[in-house]
């Protein structure tokens, strides 16, 4: 049975993403009930190692790295990324201080709703077009014909493509502001 | 990635690293300072050395240890002291971290109103009642020193007393204090506040063994053991023990 547009995409999207959000807030309840605020004050750093590991996908995709079944990295991207973003949502909410680690945390959300918007979205969009495709070329129209008739779903495509352009964008502020947190964090903090 | 977007990306960076280097309290400090460094807001390495945090040398350039909770730091009497005694002059090392954070939000990670008594010089950690007044109630006011045999250096409460000392409490004793201890006076204790002992029987009982001194009743029975009663000294002049 055809999946709709509704359970197939928009369904799982909303769930995971309300899990992330309810996830947090759990989580942030937990450690100020029993006590452990301390312990949020550290979960930045596993969450940052995780997404940091998670990035191996990024960098098989752009073939930096030949080694890795692109598929289950793209997986361990997603659970990772999301893992690792819960993480640091949760260490944020431990405490609401300074003005750069909060930009750090904004551009983070704004880069896992992206990846998550775009996969989805992306995915139905091929589906959608490569399907109509099909139908049309059985119903024996010509190649010009079918590029004319899927003209605008084709731009709708292109369109959703472009999620690639904000999620890497997004990505290099996020690093960049995260990586002035972690630094400002070294200079400042008494580790020893 | 366009050109146009990789230089507004770089401008956007490029504002927000100015702004971190002219507001960093803002930016990338923990939330305010306490009010008496208000005025070193901006200036971080007025505290801070690089990658070490705060060293405690930087304190005590402007916090002299002898002074602290006498003098202020301009060299003034302190008028309302937080402390009745001084006793930074009596700690084993200078650790100001140990105890002090300025920034709001890392003063929530401190546990309030507690002090490591291990950073004492041991000479001083057992004269609590330089730092300490003792409470006022019945029990306390005839103890002078030697708080540690009930309390410990960590928390007032939960505190231990041996009672078993003057009084082993068994099953059969197991009142509450106010039982003998009248009106909260430890100093005091009655063997009649419970229907078991009155006045006619004791004296009965003790009367007939030949003790004509029965009064203090734990001078002799430091328990219900009846096989462990030890003579009183003032017995009628007459030492014995129960048989």
């Amino acid at each position: 049975m055809k999946k709709s547009l509704w359970s197939g995409h928009v369904l799982p999207f909303t769930l995971l993403l309300g899990l992330l959000a309810a996830a947090t807030l759990v989580g942030d309840y937990l450690l100020h009930r029993l006590n452990l605020v301390w312990v949020g004050r550290y979960m930045g750093i596993p969450g940052s190692l995780l997404i940091i590991a998670s990035l191996y996908y990024s960098a098989r995709k752009r073939k930096w790295v030949t080694t890795g079944d692109p598929k289950s990295l793209l997986k361990m991207h997603e659970f990772g990324t999301w893992l690792g973003s819960l993480m640091v949502l949760i260490h944020a909410g431990i405490h609401f201080n300074a003005i750069l680690p909060w930009l750090a945390t904004v551009a983070m959300g704004v880069n896992v709703v992206s990846g998550m918007v775009g996969k989805m979205l992306l995915s139905q969009s091929r589906k959608h077009v490569q399907g109509e495709r099909d139908r049309f070329q059985l119903r024996g129209m010509s190649k010009t014909e079918i590029e004319k008739t899927l003209f605008w779903d084709a731009v709708a495509l292109g369109a959703m493509t472009q999620w690639r352009k904000v999620h890497i964008p997004i990505f290099i502020v996020f690093a960049v502001l995260a990586l002035g947190h972690i630094f400002s964090i070294f200079l400042f903090w008494g580790w020893v | 990635m366009s050109r146009t977007l990789k230089f507004i990306l770089a401008l956007n960076l490029l504002v927000l690293a100015v702004l971190t280097f002219a507001y960093p309290h803002l930016m990338v400090g923990p939330g305010k300072l306490i009010p008496g460094h208000k005025q070193l807001e901006t200036d971080c390495f007025a505290c801070h050395t690089s990658f070490i945090g705060v060293a405690s040398p930087k304190c005590v350039s402007c916090h002299k240890p002898a002074d602290i909770g006498r003098l202020t730091t301009k060299g003034k009497p302190v008028l309302k002291p937080l402390t009745s005694t001084p006793f930074h002059q009596e700690l084993v090392s200078q650790d100001c971290v140990a105890c002090h954070s300025d920034h709001a939000g890392v003063k929530r990670y401190h546990l309030k109103g507690y002090f490591d008594h291990a950073l004492l010089k041991k000479e001083t950690s057992n004269q609590c009642q330089s730092c300490h007044k003792s409470p006022g109630d019945a029990l306390h006011k005839q103890i002078t020193g030697n708080c540690a045999q009930c309390h410990t250096q960590q928390k007032w409460t939960p505190a231990t007393f041996d009672h078993a000392k003057y009084f082993v409490l068994d099953r059969d004793h197991t009142a509450t204090c106010a039982t003998c201890h009248v009106s909260n006076d430890y100093q005091r204790y009655t063997c009649y506040g419970c229907h078991e002992h009155t006045p006619a029987n004791i004296r009965r009982k003790h009367v007939e063994e030949g003790i004509r001194k029965f009064d203090n009743c734990v001078e002799c029975h430091r328990s219900a053991n009846e096989d462990d009663i030890k003579g009183g000294k003032e017995g009628g002049g007459d030492k014995r023990e129960h048989e």
